[in-house]
């Protein structure tokens, strides 16, 4: 394999959408990377995935993606010459804090992999006091059970 | 019919009593506590809806295995040591019309227990996949493990005469089937986890329900479990029958 890191650089380039994220956690985002093919020959087989890192400080480490995002890789049959392929990578937020996200594409005929330049992500934590409405079933049956049995309980004694 | 009269009576004096329902308040409670921890917890809440149904429909059907293995426990040897088995046997119906008879009390429990769960398992599994599917799996699979573990329960019970020592082996043989609950996944994927998931019917129902929620695989791929669960239930029902028909006073 030849070391040629200037031709790597300019056969694919990679960018990353939205820039900036700002959000809630659990909301659910979708970050678009567009790959371009900058050569007059076509790439085949190429693997693009998406990375994130958590920037907040005192937690700085990369994360891993396995709640966050169920296709994390995408494999990429051919792009044309000069031609682009745009990929989406969906993601739930599963926690809050500062994140950096960057797809990277990895060509196996070239020795460097390209990186798009790092979008910012900010997410709020929520506190969720009623989620999926589950405070009726989770007050309300107890609750009326309570009541069915304070009626047995007199019924009994009445007949008693 | 002498089984109904005697299911009746065992509905009147253990289920529709307060002391009873208060069985039924601390599942609610419990059911209540788990979902909402399932909902907001920081992590938990984002998981898939799933993945929380099956968690639920697990934590159900042990419920169920447990209170009808406590029920079968106090079914004769209870009586025994509270003096009433003489008046039951001088009842018109025949000690397997008995049992019969305790084991449909011990199934009308769980079914007031699946009755109690439904809102819980519709809150949590909202807008998730599979959720009428998996309570159909759940509805049939833990009536067949209630039965299972109850009629072995009540066996038990009259084999030992004594509660104490039938509500132990009970309880370990709760922990001993319901260990798949506590052991993680990997840990049963080896050779040997493999083999007593195979054979240990509490495991085939909870692989079942992940196969069908998660999974979403049909019934085909069920067929295997189900019926190693099926021939425990009948296994248990003629343990029953004979630990019943050899009960003396």
């Amino acid at each position: 394999m030849n070391y040629s890191p200037v031709f790597a650089a300019s056969r694919i380039t990679v960018s990353i959408n939205p820039p900036f994220i700002q959000a809630n956690m659990g909301d659910k985002i979708i970050y678009t990377g567009m790959i371009t093919n900058n050569s007059d020959k076509a790439v085949n087989n190429i693997i693009a995935y998406i990375s994130l890192a958590n920037v907040t400080r005192g937690k700085e480490e990369p994360m891993d993606l396995e709640d966050w995002s169920a296709n994390k890789a995408i494999k990429v049959d051919t792009i044309p010459p000069r031609g682009t392929y745009e990929g989406k990578w969906p993601m739930r937020l599963i926690d809050s804090g500062s994140y950096v996200a960057y797809v990277m594409v990895v060509d196996k005929n070239d020795n460097i992999p390209v990186s798009s330049a790092m979008s910012r992500l900010e997410i709020k934590r929520v506190l969720r006091l009623n989620p999926n409405n589950v405070l009726p079933v989770a007050l309300g049956e107890p609750i009326l059970l309570g009541i069915v049995c304070i009626f047995i309980y007199f019924r009994r004694k009445r007949v008693k | 019919m002498k089984t109904a009269y005697i299911m009746q009576k065992e509905i009147k004096e253990s289920i529709l009593t307060p002391k009873g329902f208060l069985w039924y308040i601390l599942t609610s409670v419990i059911l209540s506590v788990l979902s909402y921890l399932f909902l907001t917890n920081s992590e938990l809440s984002l998981l898939d809806q799933g993945e929380m149904l099956y968690m639920i429909m697990n934590f159900i059907t042990a419920l169920g295995v447990l209170i009808g293995l406590v029920f079968g426990a106090d079914s004769f040897a209870g009586e025994i040591e509270r003096g009433t088995i003489e008046a039951l046997f001088l009842s018109p119906a025949n000690k397997t019309e008995i049992a019969m008879g305790k084991l449909g009390a011990a199934l009308t429990n769980w079914g007031i227990t699946f009755i109690i769960s439904l809102p819980y398992l519709f809150v949590v599994g909202k807008g998730g996949q599979n959720l009428l599917t998996g309570i159909a799996y759940l509805a049939i699979l833990g009536t067949l493990l209630v039965i299972t573990f109850s009629a072995f329960s009540i066996g038990l019970s009259a084999r030992i005469k004594s509660m104490k020592n039938s509500l132990i082996i009970s309880f370990f043989i709760f922990l001993l089937a319901g260990s798949p609950i506590f052991l993680s996944s990997a840990q049963r994927g080896t050779w040997f986890g493999m083999i007593l998931d195979l054979i240990n019917p509490f495991a085939d129902a909870i692989n079942t329900f992940d196969s069908v929620v998660i999974d979403s695989q049909g019934f085909s791929y069920q067929i295997g479990r189900v019926a190693i669960i099926c021939g425990y239930t009948f296994l248990s029902l003629w343990f029953l029958k004979r630990s019943a028909s050899r009960l003396e006073m």
